[in-house]
């Protein structure tokens, strides 16, 4: 390029005079604008530049430019013991976890174990809630086992209608569950869907529950406090002990 | 789950005895407990005095009720994971403002019925579960 800026110069000096005075101009304020420029907001701050046409990430914490080419630091080569690795089985220890979180006595996980003394299908329980309500007994037709997500499956006539009822024994709201009445002879299946056919109903349990609370003297009036706290249902320890009992 | 053609109970003291469902009123999904839905009356209560209508009942046969279905046979999920499930479908006839027809309910009903607002029932029943 051989233009030089002696070469751009304006040829009219008019045109440069005018632009002159057209500067001036915005340098003297008027008096209507005066009173209002004089509290100006702080300008603005100046605009970071783009970063390879990016749009700039800035990090809440240190109000800095984050790059989007993040490097982290390796867990190999760092330190061996930097990041540990996860255990083999994540959601069995997450189960075992939770478990002990809701069951810190092991109680409820004893009372559906596989053991001799747990509860089994067949069995009449009683569950209670914490949250008011009646206590919901029933005959048990099956165990859900699926870690913390454990439930039973009770069945009961109320007002000669059925009425079947899942409980998570892991739920706080359950706080009890006793046995109530074994079954004579173990069953034969894992689940006893048959009972619910007519010919296989157990019917009501309410007087199989009855003759329960009068063996523990829930209404006796010899020992007030045990009769409450029978009638007020076990808590989870309890329920396991009752259980070992029968 | 109660839908068009289900046969339901009718456990009041109104009359009717067997109830077919002809809508579920506010939605468009089959109809739960505490739900509120449209029957057709298709048996009265007391059998024997059959012919002789108005025998004290409230509801006569081929009357179009609006219910409240407070028994399921499909399974109810509560909100603490546990499920309730009975052994057949039953409602509760009531008018068009809401109020009971019957002046009694005989027979467990869904206590998910607080939830929905209808206490009014819930205290006429003798039990809930």
């Amino acid at each position: 390029m051989s233009t030089t800026p002696l070469a751009r110069r304006p040829l009219s000096c008019l045109k440069a005079s005018l632009r002159q005075a057209r500067q001036h101009k915005l340098l003297t304020r008027p008096m209507a604008t005066e009173a209002t420029q004089r509290t100006t907001t702080p300008p603005p701050p100046p605009r970071r530049p783009l970063e390879h046409n990016f749009f700039p990430l800035t990090d809440r914490k240190t109000k800095a430019l984050r790059s989007a080419f993040a490097v982290y630091p390796s867990t190999t080569v760092a330190g061996k013991q930097a990041l540990r690795p996860p255990p083999a089985n994540v959601l069995q220890s997450l189960h075992e976890a939770q478990m002990k979180r809701m069951d810190p006595t092991g109680a409820r996980t004893a009372l559906f174990a596989k053991t001799r003394e747990a509860a089994k299908v067949g069995d009449v329980l009683l569950v209670t809630h914490r949250r008011g309500g009646e206590p919901f007994a029933g005959v048990c037709l099956s165990i859900r086992r699926r870690g913390v997500d454990t439930a039973v499956l009770l069945r009961n006539h109320l007002a000669r209608v059925g009425v079947e009822m899942w409980f998570k024994v892991y739920n706080k709201n359950v706080a009890g569950i006793e046995i109530v009445k074994r079954r004579a002879k173990r069953a034969r299946r894992a689940r006893l869907t048959y009972m619910r056919q007519p010919k296989h109903d157990m019917g009501s349990v309410a007087d199989l529950v009855f003759a329960w609370k009068r063996s523990r003297k829930v209404f006796s009036t010899g020992k007030p406090a045990a009769a409450a706290k029978a009638a007020k249902g076990a808590k989870g320890a309890k329920a396991a002990a009752g259980a070992k009992k029968k | 789950m109660i839908q068009l053609k289900t046969i339901l109970n009718c456990i009041d003291n109104s009359g009717a005895a067997i109830v077919e469902c002809a809508q579920i009123v506010g939605q468009k999904r089959h109809a739960s407990i505490g739900d509120r839905i449209v029957v057709v009356v298709q048996k009265q209560r007391g059998a024997q005095a059959e012919g002789m209508a108005s025998s004290g009942a409230k509801v006569k046969r081929g009357d179009i009720r609006h219910a409240i279905v407070v028994r399921t046979k499909q399974r109810v999920q509560r909100r603490d994971g546990s499920v309730i499930r009975f052994d057949d479908n039953a409602c509760v006839l009531i008018n068009k403002a809401g109020d009971p027809i019957g002046s009694r309910v005989n027979g467990v009903v869904g206590s998910e019925l607080r939830k929905k607002k209808w206490s009014r029932i819930l205290s006429m029943a003798p039990m809930q579960a």
